[in-house]
């Protein structure tokens, strides 16, 4: 019996181990690397929003004609730049940088906040309207802004940003376009973006080029700011067909004999009772006690 | 009377801030000669009096802004600093400390332009250590400034509240050593251990942030125990 055989070990055999070991920490070092490398963007995007933050603190730089209901073009075209990578926590705490500075805290207006007269720490808001108006609320919150326009203004914008940090954006997140609440559009810009529109000579190869890049957008196969160097390299080739398509006959034998499970197919798959291993089991016993009946 | 009445209060008011401000001012002051910068005896233990004579500003208040001195670090806290020459470098760097700088900051918010001078201040005079000692919490937008410019100065920050007594004076706190990076060195090969494996102190604790512990520096404990006498353990910073 089985006393001849020696007990197998348990141990693992550690033949070929310092090639595996190479190899694998080869690997632990990308690894390791690929997320240092994901750390360090994420610092790097953090602090660009620190810089931005206090570039924004010191804003509007135009004073009059300007206000803020009408910022200077220039103006609103930088605030909306920087505030890209701003998530809406971001955005507070511009908020909160700016009334530290004694200023409104609409980035694009230059008034110092309102300030509360009198002592305590709240506020009734909303005595005059119906009941449901009606609100206690932080002195801070009313301290905030110079008028209840720049509060709507400026949550206006903060609405549009994104919830989602800036270093685990994807491309299509990374462009997004902010709006002022009333934003006017200056003869200029309408002309400008008119003519951007007006194409006068179709140009066939820059419409391919610019479909496939939608569907790459669409696809996700741009690689957003954290994908850009991933651990993966998945490239996908299209495979070229050379012969003529023949549509499918019923003459077909292939085809004939698949024809009464044919409904049963679920995207080219049929099933069937039973796993093939367990009829071919059922089988075999079959067979067994036939030999046993013999025997 | 009743004028007379809110006079007092407000003299009384007065004079409880003025308290609170001195006792933060010794704290510091204890604290940066522990560290090992040099201070005078009467710089460090200056009376109340004294204290209101020379920062009462024009309106009988203490005027914080002048409320600010530095320190240069003495022959021994330098030999502390020291990085032996190893094989692999035998000139090493130079050891990383220089003059303190301590400002008290008023104003009842601190944000980034605050932050901001006070890292420009400390590079324009050459500091290579800065305290700022607030009355408030300083907004976390600011405190990110600090890593910011680590590369060329260092601040720390602390709440006037945290200052009002010296924690290490208080008879449930150990005495707390910094070693030297030699001592750290013969302390590992006395026990033949990592550094790793050494139990940990964090930064951010109260002690650690008194002495201005870095990460990787070992510090020496020594507790009072019943049976032994002295008792010395030893923390790695994490």
């Amino acid at each position: 019996m089985a006393s001849t055989q020696t007990p197998k070990s348990i141990l693992k055999k550690n033949t070929s181990y310092p090639a595996a070991s190479e190899a694998r920490a080869e690997r632990d070092r990308e690894t390791a690397l690929y997320h240092a490398n994901l750390i360090q963007q994420r610092k790097d995007v953090e602090y660009e929003i620190l810089l931005s933050t206090e570039t924004l603190i010191d804003y509007p730089l135009a004073t009059s004609p300007y206000d803020s209901g009408n910022p200077s073009p220039a103006d609103a075209k930088t605030f909306k730049e920087l505030l890209r990578p701003f998530q809406p926590s971001d955005y507070d705490v511009l908020i909160t940088e700016r009334n530290i500075n004694e200023r409104c805290g609409y980035t694009l207006c230059a008034n110092p906040p309102h300030k509360e007269r009198g002592g305590g720490k709240y506020r009734m808001v909303g005595k005059n309207g119906k009941g449901k108006d009606f609100k206690v609320v932080d002195k801070k919150e009313l301290e905030k802004w110079c008028s209840e326009a720049c509060a709507k203004r400026a949550l206006y914008v903060r609405v549009q940003l994104s919830e989602t940090a800036a270093w685990e954006r994807g491309a299509w997140e990374s462009t997004i376009k902010i709006d002022l609440l009333d934003e006017p559009k200056s003869e200029s810009d309408t002309v400008v973006e008119g003519l951007q529109k007006l194409q006068l000579t179709e140009d066939v190869n820059a419409r391919k080029k610019q479909g496939a890049a939608d569907l790459a957008l669409e696809r996700g196969d741009q690689k957003g700011l954290a994908a850009r160097n991933g651990l993966v390299d998945v490239k996908i080739l299209e495979k070229d067909v050379q012969r003529e398509p023949v549509a499918p006959s019923l003459q077909d034998e292939e085809l004939s004999d698949r024809l009464d499970t044919m409904h049963l197919t679920l995207e080219g798959h049929t099933s069937s009772f039973g796993s093939r291993r367990n009829r071919r089991h059922e089988e075999d016993e079959d067979e067994e006690e036939a030999s046993d009946w013999i025997m | 009377m009743n004028d007379d009445d809110s006079a007092n209060k407000q003299r009384e008011a007065g004079n409880r801030e003025t308290a609170r401000l001195w006792r933060a001012w010794r704290t510091v002051h204890e604290l940066v000669q522990d560290r090992g910068y040099i201070l005078s005896e009467e710089e460090v233990k200056i009376s109340l009096e004294d204290f209101e004579r020379k920062f009462r500003g024009g309106d009988n208040q203490i005027d914080k802004r002048t409320m600010q001195f530095s320190a240069t670090p003495s022959d021994e806290m330098m030999k502390r600093y020291t990085n032996p020459s190893t094989d692999r470098d035998p000139i090493p760097p130079p050891p990383d400390v220089g003059t303190i700088f301590v400002q008290f900051q008023e104003g009842d918010s601190i944000g980034i332009k605050h932050m901001r001078k006070f890292a420009q201040d400390l590079t324009g005079g050459n500091y290579h250590t800065g305290i700022l000692v607030t009355s408030v919490n300083i907004t976390p937008a600011a405190l990110k400034i600090i890593p910011a410019v680590a590369s060329e100065t260092k601040i720390e920050t602390f709440l006037e509240a945290d200052l009002l007594v010296n924690i290490t004076h208080h008879e449930l706190v150990p005495k707390h050593v910094l070693l030297s990076k030699e001592e750290k060195t013969a302390l590992l090969q006395r026990y033949r251990l990592k550094d790793t494996q050494l139990p940990r102190i964090q930064v951010g604790d109260p002690v650690a942030r008194y002495l201005g512990l870095r990460r990787g520096q070992v510090v020496k404990i020594i507790r009072k125990s019943e049976t032994a006498g002295r008792y010395a353990s030893y923390r790695l910073t994490v």
